[in-house]
C-alpha cells in the first residue's frame, strides 16, 4: 500500500509542478460542497455536508448532566469524531486513534475559543447543566475531513434545539427553544505539496501533502490553528493563508445560513 | 472564580516582561539506560525525555521500507499537577500532543538512514507548570542528539499568547488558565521554518503576527541552551579534545 | 582543532563530503554530535547505534536457526544472516560468533561470512563509537591489555567485545573504564598504570 502511496505522491507533485491539480481546480478553490441541515430528527440537532467525494454527517444530542467542578455554573461541550470503517479501505474499527482524536480537537477548539456555544446559558440547577455532544461521523473519506467535519459540526449546532425539562428530565419531543450560537466558525485546511500550497487537498493530494495547515476562523478572528504533517510552513507562507483563511471562510460561512 | 489579574503595572503576574522566558535549564544524558536522554527545568516545569533506537519496529507492520518511523509518547505523571491526581496512561489531549510532537521529528531527522527500524522518544511530564508540549519539545530534541541520532537541526519551541489585548511569550500556568489564548510554535532554527504551530483564543490578524513574531525573538536564545547543553555534556577541555586513536 | 559540535552546526559555508554530515544550499553541516576535526574535515560521532558496513569485524550471537541460516543479533536495528550453505559450522541457538560483514543490501539485509565460534569466555559491551579507543592507535590499547590480563580478547565493530581466559574481569573493567573515558587524553597512560597497579596487587 505504501508503495502505491509514493507512487501517487510522485504523480500529483508532477502535477503540481505544472500548476496543475488532479481535479482541474484552481489552487485556492474549494471542491462544491453542500450542507443539509435537521437531517436526523431523533438527534437534537444534525447535518450531512459533502464536500466533493468527501462525506461527513454531524449529529447533536443534548443531555443532562454534572458540570466540570471547577466550572460549576457552565454546560459541557464535547466533541468526537468516528473514522468509520466504511469510510475508505484505511480506516480500522475500534477506538478512535491519533487522527480521529486530532480531528475532533481542531472541531472542538474553533467552537469553544470563539465561545460560539455560551456554556453559561446551558446552566440548569445547582450542580445540573444540559450537556452538549457532538459527534461527527466520517461517511466518506475522500481527502480534507477537518473543513468537512467543521461545517457538519457547526451546520448541526446551528440546527439544534433544546429539549424541554420538566421535573428534572428531558422532554426530547417537545423543545422549548433552539440551542443559542453566536459565532459561526469555518476551518480552511491547506496542503503543501513540493513548494505548492493547495485549499482543500482531495484524498490523492492528502498522500502527496508534506505539511497540513487548519485555520479556524469568525468573520473577525483566527480561533483556532493546527498545523500537521513531517513538512513545514515558513512565517510568511502562514500569514498569508491566515488572509486566505478569512477570505475563503466568508464563503463557507455562507454554506450555514 | 474570579480571574486573577495577569497584568499588573505593565508587568506579568510573576513579574516577567512581556518578551522575557521564565529560567530555563537543560540537561542532556540525564538517564542511565536509554540511547539518549535530557531533563528540562522551565519555571516549575519539570520534564524528562528519552530516545530508543533506531531499533526494530515494534509492531512489525508499522514498519516502513523507506524510513525509521518515530514513535512518541507525551504523558502526564497522575502527581504533575495542583489538581486532583490524574488519571495515569493517554488521554485524548496527550494523544494529540504526542501526534504533532512526533511531526517535528519526523521533519528534521534523517530517517532514510534506517529503514525498517523505529525510534522511541518518550516524553514524561513530572510536574507541569504551564507550556509543558514545548518544553517536551526541547527535551526531545537534545535527548535525540545524545541518542546519536543523525538530525537537520535541533526544533525548539516555546507558546506565546494573549493576554487581554497584549501578546506575550512562554505563558506560565496561570496564564495559561485565565489568559485569552495560547499559541505553541516550533521551528527548526537554521530555517526558521515551523515544525508545529497551534492555536487556541481569539487573535486578530495583527495580534496572530506579533504573537509569532514575540516567539522568533526569543527561540534562539532557548535554541543556544539546547546547544550549549549538549556541549556541556561531551566538554572536556579543549586540550583534552582528541579523536580516538586509529 | 578539533571541536564538539551538534545537530545543524554548520561544518564548513561550502559543500563538502564529510562522513555523518550532510548539504544544504550548498552549505556543509553537522548532523550528529560530534568531534569535527576542521583541518582535516574529518566528524566522529560521539554516540550512536552500531550500522553494519562491509568487512566489518563483529560479535553477534544466534537468535533464529531456520533451514536455511541462521539469524545473528548483531547489537544493530538490523539482524545478520548466515547463510547454512556458505558455512563451515553448525550453529545451535545462543552460540556467539564472530564474523565478517559481507554484504549490506539497499534494504538493510545483512549477510554475514568467515565465521568462527567463540567458546566460552565471558561478553562486554560498549557504545560502538567508543570501539576505537579501545583497540587503540595500531592496536596499542587492545596489546597492552591482552599482555597484562594475559586474555585473548576479540573486539567486534558492533561494540560487543568477547574476552576469554587469563584475567577477564581486569580485562572487562579495563575496557569499561576506558570506554567511560573515551575522549579524553593521557588515557593509555592511566590505563598502563591502572593494569600495573592491579596486577601487583
Amino acid at each position: 500500500m505504501e508503495i502505491l502511496d509514493e507512487i501517487k505522491k510522485d504523480y500529483v507533485t508532477d502535477l503540481m509542478k505544472k500548476n496543475k491539480r488532479p481535479d482541474d481546480r484552481e489552487f485556492l478553490e474549494y471542491r462544491p460542497c453542500t450542507v443539509e441541515k435537521g437531517i436526523f430528527p431523533f438527534a437534537e440537532g444534525s447535518a450531512r455536508v459533502r464536500l466533493g467525494k468527501t462525506q461527513v454527517v454531524a449529529g447533536v444530542k443534548i443531555d443532562l448532566g454534572t458540570p466540570f467542578k471547577d466550572r460549576p455554573d457552565e454546560g459541557v461541550l464535547s466533541t468526537t469524531a468516528e473514522l468509520l470503517p466504511l469510510a475508505s479501505p484505511t480506516f480500522e474499527p475500534g477506538p478512535p486513534d491519533e487522527d480521529a482524536i486530532e480531528l475532533a480537537r481542531i472541531v472542538d477548539r474553533g467552537i469553544r475559543s470563539s465561545n460560539a456555544i455560551d456554556l453559561t446559558s446551558l446552566f440548569v440547577e445547582q450542580g445540573k447543566v444540559l450537556m452538549v455532544f457532538v459527534d461527527m461521523y466520517i461517511l466518506d473519506h475522500d481527502g480534507n475531513l477537518i473543513d468537512a467535519s467543521a461545517l457538519a459540526a457547526m451546520a448541526a449546532l446551528l440546527n439544534t434545539r433544546l429539549p424541554k425539562i420538566e421535573g428534572g428530565q428531558l422532554i426530547r419531543t417537545e423543545s422549548t427553544e433552539k440551542l443559542k450560537v453566536s459565532q459561526k466558525v469555518v476551518a480552511c485546511t491547506f496542503s503543501k505539496i513540493d513548494s505548492h500550497i493547495v485549499l482543500d487537498p482531495g484524498l490523492d493530494e492528502v498522500k502527496a501533502t508534506s505539511a497540513r495547515l487548519t485555520i479556524a476562523t469568525t468573520p473577525d478572528y483566527v480561533c483556532a490553528i493546527q498545523k500537521g504533517g513531517r513538512g513545514a510552513f515558513t512565517r510568511e507562507e502562514l500569514f498569508n493563508l491566515v488572509d486566505v483563511s478569512f477570505e475563503k471562510g466568508n464563503e463557507l460561512r455562507k454554506l450555514l445560513d | 472564580m474570579e480571574k486573577p489579574k495577569l497584568i499588573i503595572d505593565g508587568k506579568r503576574c510573576d513579574g516577567r516582561a512581556m518578551d522575557e522566558l521564565r529560567p530555563l535549564k537543560i540537561q542532556a544524558g540525564f538517564l542511565n539506560k536509554a540511547d539518549g536522554s535530557a531533563y528540562v527545568e522551565w519555571g516549575n516545569n519539570k520534564i524528562l525525555a528519552a530516545v530508543y533506537g533506531p531499533r526494530e519496529c515494534i509492531p512489525r507492520h508499522d514498519a516502513s521500507p523507506y524510513r525509521a518511523v518515530i514513535h512518541c509518547r507525551y504523558l502526564m505523571a497522575s502527581f504533575s499537577t495542583l489538581d486532583e491526581h490524574g488519571r495515569s496512561g493517554p488521554n485524548r489531549r496527550s494523544i494529540e500532543i504526542s501526534k504533532v510532537l512526533k511531526e517535528i521529528f519526523e521533519n528534521v531527522v534523517i530517517t532514510e538512514k534506517f529503514p525498517k527500524t523505529a525510534i522511541d522518544i518518550f516524553i514524561e511530564v513530572l510536574q507541569a507548570d504551564g507550556g509543558t508540549r514545548c518544553a517536551g519539545v526541547i527535551a526531545a530534541a537534545v535527548a535525540l542528539a545524545d541518542a546519536g541520532i543523525p538530525m537537520r537541526d535541533l526544533p525548539c519551541a516555546v507558546a506565546s499568547g494573549k493576554i487581554g489585548n497584549e501578546v506575550a511569550v512562554d505563558f506560565g500556568k496561570l496564564e495559561d488558565n485565565y489568559g485569552d489564548g495560547d499559541m505553541p510554535i516550533a521551528i527548526a532554527p537554521r530555517n526558521g521554518e515551523i515544525l508545529l504551530l497551534q492555536l487556541d483564543g481569539m487573535f486578530t490578524k495583527d495580534e496572530l503576527r506579533k504573537a509569532v513574531e514575540l516567539a522568533y525573538g526569543v527561540l534562539p536564545k532557548i535554541n543556544a541552551l539546547q546547544v550549549e547543553a549538549l556541549r556541556t555534556h561531551y566538554a572536556v577541555k579543549k586540550d583534552e579534545l582528541d579523536f580516538r586513536g586509529d | 582543532m578539533t571541536k564538539i559540535v551538534v545537530p545543524g552546526e554548520l561544518l564548513a559555508s561550502t559543500p563538502q563530503r564529510v562522513e555523518f554530515a550532510f548539504v544544504e544550499d550548498g552549505k556543509t553541516y553537522s548532523s550528529v554530535v560530534g568531534l569535527f576535526d576542521e583541518a582535516n574535515l574529518r566528524l566522529v560521532p560521539l554516540e550512536g547505534t552500531y550500522m553494519p558496513t562491509q568487512y566489518d569485524i563483529i560479535v553477534g550471537v544466534v537468535d533464529e536457526v531456520k533451514f536455511a541460516g541462521y539469524n545473528v543479533d548483531i547489537s544493530s536495528p538490523y539482524k545478520g544472516f548466515i547463510s547454512a550453505r556458505d558455512s563451515r559450522f553448525e550453529y545451535e541457538l545462543g552460540d556467539i560468533l564472530s564474523a565478517k560483514v559481507r554484504e549490506v543490501d539497499e534494504v538493510k539485509n545483512v549477510n554475514l561470512e568467515g565465521t568462527r565460534k567463540l567458546d566460552g569466555g565471558e561478553i562486554v559491551e560498549i557504545s560502538p563509537a567508543k570501539v576505537p579507543r579501545v583497540i587503540g592507535k595500531k592496536n596499542s590499547m587492545l596489546d597492552m591489555i591482552r599482555a597484562a590480563t594475559r586474555t585473548e580478547i576479540l573486539v567486534g565493530k558492533n561494540g560487543r567485545i568477547w574476552i576469554k581466559g587469563g584475567n577477564t574481569a581486569l580485562a572487562a573493567r579495563t575496557i569499561l573504564k576506558i570506554e567511560k573515558e573515551a575522549h579524553t587524553t593521557g588515557l593509555t597512560e592511566r590505563i598502563s598504570t591502572l593494569l600495573k597497579e592491579e596486577i601487583s596487587k
